[in-house]
């Protein structure tokens, strides 16, 4: 099934859209993660990228970006807030009704030591990301999308809805101000 | 050239990859069940909607009557029908959709007015609706 017969569909049943989940969770996910470096953080952000998505899955029309392009958008944008407003709201999943809380608590935790014990394996990353949580968002995103998740400057235009010289001067500023702060280490 | 060694040395470095998540399809039924489904309340208005363009069709085409005079006429002779379609169903949709305007802001954080319109439109609309009847069953 493609995208657009993937979108009909959800828009006829809507509990199609664990069919989507399926497909861009975990990738989702990961490019949050790269993001925050926390767990917690991520799975509460996915969550809310989903849930924000699910919401607004009948408005969303081809207007030349993919559903993929679509939730890294929107998941950006929730980092984003999440950067801004990091005590803001409580955690996403106090607020959903989960069938068996107890079972999900379980899985979650599974989840945060594989992932704990992921991220200790790439210090390197771990030491750069504290760095570059440091640096303003606006160059963040770029970054990250650059250089941990390997998007080309195409998919990045898209994602930020900037345009590519805009990019390139921020991918440069950024860059640079990233490489001062490694070196300090 | 020092930031270009910088750039070779962040592509070439190694970064956590996903493993499989368990609590994936736990949370993919959650998200599917925190949106209401706001066609049922769509069908329960339809009915009086249907009954009102009838009687507006009535009047339009049986002279000397009116909407307000076939609604006097349908609330007298079916009672509780006009009392379950004309007043019991929208004050119930009313309350429903006021509930749920209520629990999709409660989720979505703390949405912009113009996202959070957009969401929930629908329901806005089934509220306006629903006065609409009232209105026209009290006239």
């Amino acid at each position: 099934m493609n995208e657009a017969e993937l979108l009909k569909n959800i828009r006829k049943k809507p509990e199609i859209f664990s069919e989507l989940f399926k497909l861009y969770y975990r990738p989702i996910f990961g490019y949050i993660l790269r993001r925050t470096g926390s767990f917690d953080d991520t799975a509460d952000i996915a969550a809310e990228t989903f849930l924000n998505a699910f919401q607004h899955i009948q408005n969303f029309k081809y207007t030349g970006i993919s559903v993929k392009v679509w939730l890294y958008r929107i998941a950006t944008n929730e980092v984003n807030l999440y950067f801004r407003h990091k005590q803001k709201h409580n955690s996403i999943f106090d607020r959903l009704n989960i069938e068996d809380w107890n079972i999900f608590k379980n899985y979650m935790d599974e989840d945060r030591n594989d992932i704990e014990t992921e991220l200790q394996k790439h210090n390197q990353f771990v030491a750069v990301l504290k760095e570059l949580k440091a640096i303003p968002v606006k160059y963040q995103e770029v970054i990250a999308l650059r250089y941990f998740e390997g998007k080309s400057n195409k998919e990045i235009v898209e994602i930020l809805n900037i345009n590519e010289g805009t990019l390139k001067s921020l991918l440069s500023r950024g860059l640079e101000k990233l490489r001062i702060k490694c070196n300090q280490i | 050239m020092e930031k270009e060694n910088f750039e070779k040395k962040l592509e070439k470095m190694t970064k956590p990859e996903m493993p499989q998540l368990k609590h994936e399809d736990m949370l993919a039924d959650a998200i599917i069940n925190a949106k209401d489904q706001s066609v049922v309340s769509w069908w329960w208005l339809s009915v009086p909607l249907f009954i009102i363009m009838m009687l507006l069709m009535k009047s339009f085409y049986m002279p000397g009557t009116s909407l307000i005079s076939n609604i006097h006429e349908l609330a007298v002779k079916e009672k509780y029908m006009s009392l379950i379609f004309f007043f019991i169903s929208p004050i119930v949709l009313i309350i429903v959709n006021i509930l749920s305007i209520r629990r999709i802001y409660y989720l979505s954080g703390n949405p912009k007015s113009v996202n959070f319109l957009e969401t929930v439109w629908f329901n806005v609309l089934i509220i306006l609706l629903s006065v609409l009847i009232l209105i026209i069953y009290f006239l």
